[in-house]
């Protein structure tokens, strides 16, 4: 059912660090998942939760993400009340403006706020790989009468390194945010912020408007932090410890690919029990050809793919052509790659129509991926 | 409403009979093919690369799956402000209602729908045949030849020529005779079932046929002869490419396989002749440690643990470890359970192979009662549409199975 929420998802995330993947497009449009893009997770999750009106911020590379959204009918949202707005930056006529953060994100798409009826906004990343129900978060927020709702999720055995990406909390036993230790040295608490929040739209734009003219740039630090910090205000967490995995670095993004091998993953993330479908653009690809040589072995295969080879603990995304003799193994082969015949190809991420001719040898470590950028011949 | 030069009429009433089990709740159009299409996606996309963009779909048996497959067009690039998609089932009127007795009915019944468009020419095509045609250039010919009626045909075997309408022609492929399914055939040109008329002169035709008590009101039997018989211009446009009416098991069992071929008849693999389908919402598909696939077509939403062979499966098949498939189509959402075997079937949609169990078994002790030799021929095995078959049991070869076997 609908619910009086707002969504808006940030396209970029300037904590990670995605090398080549992002040379050429958004965060927010990084391929994922065999046939997926990263965005289609979160946007999936809002449409699935019943919310009417996504809001995208776009600040910059946006070509490939627009291509991809289309005008949102393939998530059923080309509508005429509500629906997906893309927000590119407006050209304010101020120049170098300098590092901008969220705030300067949400006061650049504060018309766009103003302009919405809904009385609740769910601000999110784009970047976290989930399944989540962000009516139960809604739920959760107007029945304990918050100001804030965070959606947070356990962690352990932090690195001193991880915890400096981690924003940490302090809930106390009727869910309520005590303290907030944004990036620390060391793991303080057992429950990480994940960059979700919902509040009342009109606050926010009032939270944002101030804060854009003090000087302030961060949502955590200088808009969730002060609130955590008064006492007149409410802010409540809400754990998710489903299949959650941020993608900040290509580690991280390899790991979600690999991760999807295992069935458990799979059901939750694709929603099959729970039929929370995750959409994407619709390709009209053809059923994949596995020939009488294709030998094919826990493996994540989009369609349109032709397989004559071999493949290994891979995820092979639409239309990748397998040549005969060739070995792919623990690899992300991205939409459109040719791997010719006799080609060995191990640990590697071939980001989209990379062709490799015959009889090549490609081998990244298992701990580093070899990433090979888009249509690139080798 | 815009005026459009030329409208598609789809004739897709027909129940497929000969399909058994497989059209019992579906249109025949509506019935799966391919791996990820069903086989109105064939004329529909055709229409759409062709550049027909009004195009009306007639239902009478069986029509809800059909009405919610199309419903607005969209995949198809049929959801337009002016034209697009439109279902049309029998309707009744002030003065009475009937179904549509017959093709020609069918059409002379929605004469009012096309003359909202005020259309020049109407493309009548039939709901059954995998092509991919593009009728623009049949449309071209006709109006080159100044013809009233332009008919696609293609050359069929001349052995098999008794079995289609068959067009004989003068040296200019004017057509100078048709013979319904002739004993001895003059020519092996055979109409393709895809028409091309002037829509004045179609329209007076179907105003004389309904009026005439006797008519069977078929474009074959009725139409084409009393246009020949009035010595009109029809011309017959050659077709060269794949064509294939599907309407029996064996043909559509055929048509499935034809596309595992090294060079298939009819390549789906074209990125300037796509066939558009309304995709399943489903992750890609997995093929697990034990899995293997040989020489075959599969599609999003499948998991894969046992072993398959020369076959096709659709979309969220599930073939468990195994489990082995060999020559076989298996439909959206079927289940083949642990060592199962399948061989040379069509598993219908969501039905359920038990662990062990033998589809297609030439075994002495075979469960025979529901051999179906009308339906199924060439050894082919169908189980119908959420059918289970229960563990350990054998299903014996060219049944046609309606209920579950527990």
């Amino acid at each position: 059912m609908k619910n009086d929420m707002l969504g808006v998802i940030f396209s970029e995330n300037p904590e990670a660090s995605m090398g080549e993947l992002t040379s050429l497009r958004s965060l927010a449009a990084v391929p994922v998942g065999g046939r997926y893009r990263i965005i289609d997770f979160m946007l999936s999750n809002m449409v699935n939760s019943g919310i009417l009106k996504v809001g995208i911020t776009t600040p910059v590379n946006y070509q490939s993400l627009m291509d991809h959204l289309g005008t949102g009918k393939d998530w059923d949202m080309d509508r005429k009340d509500d629906g997906l707005y893309i927000l590119p930056p407006k050209d304010t006529g101020e120049s170098d403006v300098e590092a901008v953060g969220g705030i300067e994100r949400l006061a650049g798409i504060s018309s766009f706020l103003d302009k919405s009826q809904q009385e609740y906004v769910l601000v999110t990343d784009c970047n976290t790989i989930c399944n989540i129900d962000f009516d139960k978060v809604l739920e959760s927020h107007l029945e304990n009468e918050a100001d804030f709702t965070l959606v947070c999720t356990k962690v352990k055995n932090l690195t001193p390194k991880e915890a400096r990406k981690h924003i940490l909390l302090n809930v106390d036993e009727s869910d309520n945010v005590t303290d907030m230790h944004v990036y620390p040295g060391h793991q303080v608490t057992d429950l990480s912020y994940m960059h979700m929040f919902i509040t009342r739209r009109e606050s926010l734009m009032e939270l944002v408007e101030y804060a854009s003219t003090h000087g302030k740039h961060q949502i955590s630090k200088d808009i969730l932090l002060p609130a955590v910090l008064n006492d007149q205000v409410k802010v409540c967490a809400y754990e998710f410890n489903g299949y959650r995995k941020k993608i900040d670095s290509i580690q991280s993004f390899y790991k979600v690919n690999i991760d999807m091998l295992n069935k458990e993953v799979r059901d939750e993330l694709f929603g099959l029990s729970v039929d929370n479908p995750i959409f994407t653009k619709i390709k009209d690809s053809v059923p994949t050809k596995y020939a009488k040589t294709a030998e094919v072995e826990n493996s994540f295969i989009a369609d349109g793919c032709k397989i004559e080879g071999t493949v290994r603990n891979s995820v092979l995304f639409r239309g990748v052509h397998v040549g005969k003799g060739a070995v792919i193994e623990n690899s992300i082969i991205m939409q459109d790659a040719e791997v010719m015949e006799n080609c060995l190809v191990e640990n590697v991420i071939f980001d989209k129509g990379v062709i490799l001719r015959s009889g090549k040898k490609l081998v990244g470590q298992d701990t580093y991926p070899l990433v090979i950028g888009k249509e690139i011949v080798v | 409403m815009r005026s459009k030069e030329c409208v598609a009429m789809i004739l897709a009433g027909g129940q497929g009979s000969r399909l058994g089990i497989l059209t019992q709740n579906v249109a025949k159009p509506a019935v799966p093919f391919g791996g990820k299409y069903r086989i109105i996606d064939f004329p529909l996309s055709n229409c759409a690369h062709s550049g027909i963009d009004t195009v009306g779909v007639l239902t009478q048996y069986q029509p809800l799956e059909l009405n919610t497959y199309i419903a607005n067009g969209q995949p198809w690039d049929l959801d337009r402000t002016n034209g697009g998609v439109f279902v049309l089932p029998p309707y009744t009127s002030a003065e009475k209602g009937e179904w549509y007795k017959g093709t020609a009915n069918a059409i002379y019944q929605n004469i009012g729908f096309m003359e909202q468009f005020n259309p020049k020419y109407v493309v009548i095509l039939s709901g059954d045949h995998i092509y991919k045609m593009d009728y623009n250039k049949m449309l071209t010919a006709h109006k080159k030849a100044n013809a009233d009626a332009t008919i696609a045909v293609i050359e069929v075997p001349w052995d098999e020529a008794p079995r289609f309408g068959i067009m004989n022609t003068d040296e200019n492929m004017q057509i100078v005779e048709f013979e319904e399914k002739p004993e001895n055939p003059k020519s092996n040109l055979a109409s393709m079932g895809v028409y091309c008329f002037s829509w004045d002169v179609l329209k007076k035709y179907l105003m004389a046929d309904e009026a005439d008590p006797e008519s069977e009101n078929d474009f074959g039997k009725n139409i084409i002869p009393a246009m020949l018989g009035d010595g009109l211009k029809l011309m017959a446009h050659r077709f060269d490419g794949y064509w294939k009416d599907v309407g029996t098991i064996q043909s559509l069992w055929e048509a499935n396989m034809e596309l595992l071929d090294d060079k298939p008849g009819c390549d789906l693999d074209d990125d300037t002749w796509k066939i558009f389908s309304r995709n399943p919402i489903k992750p890609p598909q997995y093929v697990g440690a034990t899995g293997s696939l040989k020489n075959s077509y599969t599609t999003e939403g499948c998991e894969i643990y046992g072993r398959v062979e020369h076959s096709i499966l659709f979309e969220g098949v599930t073939i468990c470890e195994g489990a082995t498939v060999k020559d076989s189509i298996v439909l959206p959402g079927a289940v083949v359970n642990s060592g199962a075997s399948v061989n040379k079937a069509i598993i219908g949609s969501d039905a359920v192979i038990g662990d062990g169990a033998e589809i297609g078994s030439t075994a002495d002790d075979a469960n025979s009662d529901y051999n179906n030799t009308k339906i199924c021929s060439a050894d082919i095995t169908l189980i119908g549409p959420g059918i289970k078959i229960g563990n350990e049991k054998k299903v014996a070869v060219l049944s046609m199975v309606t209920d579950d076997i527990c």
